[in-house]
């Protein structure tokens, strides 16, 4: 059918338009047969009947309309519940990704935890060697000097004369390597406790030099002076070798 | 009860044009001079239902589009509906137990 593929707007128009025209011709024409007074058989009653159809047309239209406006009501309350689960969607899309985001993370994470498990488990070593080497080295008294040390005692941590001497520094100011015992003697000598049997002898140590005689200050007591010894590098050396000794002294 | 008559059934009511054309007729068969009250009455009735028309919501689909457009709405929400129920049902970590 024709008629429904136009909007019921349109048509309400059209036959409002349609009454307004007969209506119109139907009153021009009873005037007109009035004052001619000519009889007009058979118009004027098919003018009524289409005046007649059409009003009932138009109220038939008018009731369809405000069908259509409690129609047009529920649409909007559907469109806003439309609008509600959209936004409702897109939050938990929101979140979603979040989550997403995290997890991915956390493979990440994961994924370079079991890396180095695999890694650290290819060249694993055994607790026993760890424990055994570490043994190794506090027996050496490396890493901490024993309970009992008391100055003098050469065993004590690293660094000892010996690796100072050994090291870039002692090499710059000329120092022999061969240093006995490998301990600092500042300190006890100093402080005139060594015992005669512990007190080393030191190549770059003045052989006429008593313990005894030693002063309270050391600063320039040792004859830290080596065969090479020149003038500009003596505060590095006596800085390096005798730090311990000068607390000591002062202390004292 | 007495239930005040609603706008929407005044306007029912008040659609039809034919008891003023009706009027017209009476007046001039009598040769009232209130026939020119009467079509001025046709006119503004006419005028008015053109502003109602206008100001009317939902007609300028016809009813069959209208229809089609409400089940499309319907069928928006239901799915809608559907898809954050299930979303929000879904379980997607198993959590264990301790």
């Amino acid at each position: 059918m024709a008629v429904s593929d136009r909007s019921t707007k349109e048509r309400l128009l059209s036959v409002l338009d349609d009454l307004e025209v007969l209506s119109r011709e139907l009153i021009e024409m009873l005037a007109l047969s009035r004052t001619q007074k000519l009889p007009q058989p058979g118009e004027d009653t098919q003018i009524v009947e289409l005046l007649v159809q059409r009003d009932a047309e138009f109220q038939e239209l008018m009731k369809v309309a405000l069908e259509q406006g409690k129609v047009h009501q529920e649409m909007q309350l559907l469109e806003k519940e439309v609008e509600k689960r959209d936004s409702d969607i897109q939050q938990l899309q929101k979140q979603l990704k979040e989550a997403e985001h995290i997890l991915a993370t956390a493979v990440y994470q994961a994924k370079e935890k079991l890396k180095s498990i695999e890694k650290a488990r290819k060249g694993s070593i055994s607790s026993e060697e760890i424990i055994k080497y570490a043994h190794r080295i506090s027996a050496s008294n490396a890493v901490c000097a024993p309970l009992n040390w008391v100055p003098g005692d050469p065993r004590r941590p690293y660094p000892t004369d010996l690796e100072m001497r050994s090291g870039m520094l002692g090499h710059m100011s000329n120092l022999p390597t061969n240093g006995v015992n490998g301990h600092l003697p500042g300190d006890a000598l100093a402080a005139g406790r060594l015992p005669d049997v512990l007190t080393p002898q030191y190549p770059w140590q003045s052989s006429d030099v008593s313990v005894g005689m030693l002063p309270p200050h050391h600063s320039n007591d040792f004859s830290l002076e080596p065969p090479g010894h020149n003038k500009e590098n003596e505060d590095d050396v006596e800085a390096m070798s005798t730090d311990s000794s000068s607390s000591s002294s002062d202390s004292d | 009860m007495a239930a005040v008559p609603t706008k929407q059934e005044t306007e029912d009511e008040d659609c039809s044009l034919l008891p003023i054309v009706h009027d017209i007729i009476k007046c001039m068969d009598k040769d009232s001079p209130e026939v020119h009250q009467e079509l001025s009455k046709l006119k503004t009735k006419i005028q008015e239902a053109r502003e109602q028309i206008a100001a009317m919501p939902g007609i300028t689909l016809s009813p069959e589009e209208q229809q089609q457009q409400l089940q499309t709405l319907r069928e928006q929400v239901r799915t809608k509906n559907q898809l954050l129920q299930k979303y929000k049902s879904l379980c997607m970590f198993d959590i264990p137990k301790a």
